[in-house]
């Protein structure tokens, strides 16, 4: 491609903005936006930022992004982006170079940064974002089959139907090619707590506490459900205990969804929020044989402390409880010990002792 | 012009157009890019296609309506996000799920998966609640330091996201792995079917052409991987029609192919957790009788079933065949002297 041939015309910046009513606080605004990306070869803050087809399905959904929501900040339209401020504006100036021809003035995209508030003059038909790729419903759909729930049909049907219909099949094969796991409790069970975090309505559950080897009854002002190491859990407000608590999905026994409604949570509480307490005492150690290394090493969570001689290891799991920690040695059958601290020790050689003595 | 701007004009002019646009005027509104030889500039035209495609930008030829002139459209209607029809708790299922995996910080096209999330806010009239719980829900899912990465989790989700683009175009992979079992590295060219999670970690499944035989790799252990590169868009092999995922990703340790089946008796004792019920697995017989339940499992790897019996801890015990039953009591026996 020569340059001579190009047909397509430099933005006209100036005149437009001289000629726009508000033109003196535009002006300031698309100033600050193009003296940012001034510099010829603009050299990106990351890689994510500077990957051409990244940009792309970003900004097909910025611009419609800041179309619904007039006036949202340079920082919360980043946040949303997962993007520094340095590279939305970036995209911004970015943007002001694309229209469709014959490019005169009203056929280019137009942005504008004013004080910190990016306005959309024109958006060029880009109101709404393109419709699922198919890698991207593919993904949700997988995120979706592994938590299950009694809507997740009907979700992964609307989900489909938004991938263009071309693309369909391809979508339906990627879907079957990855898997997430197995969904944590029935499907009645799920299909129940989301309406209920939905419709922001108390739950009463019947749910079995490890500890306590019980089943007990409790009302939970669901919040939401979450996922670590694995494991799901739901995480609300206990009435009968007066604060917010996780609740693993796998010991729900059953659920209803009362008339009670509530409040949302403030953002206060969920800044504070955390699945497990952050005090999490002492953490324990276990040694492991060379194979059990080997397997213990991958699974997250798990820190390496030392070597071992005979290529085996000592490694340290931070917040686990005696008894997890006794059945996490123990699924490696024989080829691992709790070693500290002291009572975790003793709560493995105790279960030892009893389970042989079944034997 | 730069390619990423020359396929947003292009897609604002086909958006904005009336009627569709032939070849001959694509020409001529963009001679800079589809210029030159007329079989060079139709090559690059069919690729910024395929790439507006990729983005979710479907362009089609368009020559059957007899009012107008044929040429290139994007239908509005295929190319905007529709609203999805879904009650607000289908809609939550969506946003919890999609939410919580994108915040594990290890998951397959976790870009795409952010995009997605991000679009879904378009799709609903009203997210409203369930947009905050998914919200709290990426809080809570990462760590107490603030982001979603443990140890050792970058490395993987790089693997992932390479392998999840090789997956889709069904690209060859170059694999450098750490056997757990015979503790010994080997490369080998693999060919990715699928990715699954169990217990946590992520595996790839795929057709080893080392053992000529299909494979599941853990990928922790994938020490190197390198995607063939050589024509990306021009897929390295097709699945075999009967190959499934999930049947391969909800297999028990102890149902991998090691040896004949043998039934398997295990007991275990009242109060049975829900969840030790269901470790046995959508396989397994679970019978309750006074004070426990027994469970009947066909196992072809029964040295795991021992480790999986031994991890329920003291009140767990495998009833029959009796080697497994010795070999249990053996391991316990073994632990109990070293606890002495």
């Amino acid at each position: 491609m020569s340059a001579g041939t190009t047909k397509k015309p430099a933005r006209p910046a100036a005149p437009r903005s001289a000629a726009a009513p508000k033109g003196s606080e535009q002006r300031v605004g698309r100033r600050a936006v193009s003296e940012r990306g001034a510099c010829a070869a603009r050299p990106s803050t990351s890689s994510r930022g500077s990957d051409p087809h990244e940009r792309l399905r970003r900004v097909l959904f910025l611009v419609p992004y800041a179309v619904k929501h007039r006036g949202i900040t340079v920082k919360e339209l980043a946040r949303k982006c997962g993007i520094t401020e340095k590279v939305l504006l970036e995209d911004l100036d970015f943007l002001l170079g694309v229209g469709s021809p014959p490019f005169a003035p009203d056929d280019f995209l137009d942005l504008y940064v004013e004080g910190d508030a990016v306005h959309v003059a024109l958006h060029q038909s880009f109101s709404r974002p393109p419709r699922f790729t198919e890698s991207e419903a593919a993904a949700l759909a997988a995120a979706a089959q592994a938590l299950g729930g009694e809507g997740k049909d009907r979700a992964l049907g609307a989900l489909r139907e938004s991938v263009p219909r071309d693309r369909r099949a391809a979508f339906d094969e990627l879907a079957g090619r990855i898997y997430a796991g197995s969904p944590p409790a029935r499907d009645s069970v799920l299909g129940r707590l989301q309406r209920a975090i939905a419709e922001r309505r108390e739950a009463r559950i019947r749910y079995y506490t490890a500890t306590r080897e019980a089943e007990s009854e409790r009302t939970v002002r669901p919040w939401t459900l979450a996922q670590r190491f694995g494991h799901w859990y739901l995480y609300g407000f206990d009435l009968s205990r007066a604060k917010p608590l996780p609740f693993r999905l796998d010991r729900i026994r059953e659920c209803s969804v009362t008339e009670q409604r509530f409040e949302p949570p403030s953002e206060a509480q969920l800044e504070k929020a955390r699945l497990f307490s952050d005090d999490q005492g002492e953490p324990v150690r276990i040694r492991l044989g060379p194979l059990a290394a080997a397997w213990a090493l991958s699974r997250p969570g798990v820190r390496l402390v030392e070597r071992t001689g005979d290529a085996g290891a000592v490694v340290e799991v931070a917040g686990a409880r005696e008894d997890w920690a006794t059945r996490f040695a123990l699924s490696f059958g024989g080829d691992a010990e709790v070693i500290a601290p002291a009572s975790a020790r003793r709560h493995f050689c105790e279960t030892i002792k009893r389970a042989l003595a079944r034997y | 012009m730069q390619k990423a701007e020359r396929l947003l004009d292009l897609a604002a002019f086909l958006l904005r157009a009336a009627e569709p646009i032939s070849w001959h005027e694509i020409q001529e509104q963009f001679p800079g890019d589809y210029g030159g030889s007329a079989e060079a500039a139709v090559r690059k035209f069919e690729r910024d296609k395929a790439e507006l495609l990729e983005l979710g930008i479907p362009v089609r030829w368009s020559s059957s309506d007899e009012d107008l002139p044929p040429g290139y459209v994007i239908d509005r209607d295929e190319f905007y996000l529709p609203n999805l029809e879904l009650a607000p708790e289908d809609l939550a299922l969506l946003y919890l799920a999609g939410s919580a995996a994108l915040a594990q910080g290890v998951f397959p096209y976790a870009r795409d998966l952010a995009h997605a999330l991000n679009k879904l806010s378009f799709a609903a009239r009203a997210p409203g609640a369930s947009e905050t719980a998914a919200l709290a829900a990426r809080n809570l899912s990462r760590d107490e330091h603030g982001n979603g990465s443990r140890a050792g989790e970058g490395s993987i989700a790089r693997k992932l996201e390479e392998l999840s683009g090789a997956v889709a175009a069904k690209k060859r992979v170059h694999i450098t792995y750490q056997g757990a079992e015979r503790r010994a590295r080997t490369e080998r060219d693999v060919d990715p079917y699928g990715l699954y999670q169990s217990g946590g970690a992520w595996f790839l499944v795929g057709h080893c052409h080392l053992r000529d035989d299909l494979r599941t790799f853990h990928l922790a252990r994938i020490e190197d991987l390198r995607r063939n590169t050589a024509s990306p868009r021009t897929p390295d092999f097709a699945v075999p029609p009967g190959f499934e995922l999930r049947e391969l990703a909800t297999r028990e340790t102890w149902e991998y192919a090691i040896h004949p089946p043998r039934h398997c008796t295990v007991r275990l004792e009242s109060p049975v957790s829900p969840e030790a019920r269901a470790s046995f697995g959508a396989r397994a017989r679970l019978r309750d009788e006074p004070g426990g339940v027994v469970v009947e499992v066909s196992a072809t790897n029964a040295e795991a079933l021992v480790r999986h019996v031994l991890a329920l801890g003291d009140r767990a015990e495998i009833v029959a065949p009796r080697e497994l039953r010795d070999s249990a009591r053996s391991i316990l026996a073994g632990l109990a002297r070293r606890c002495a």
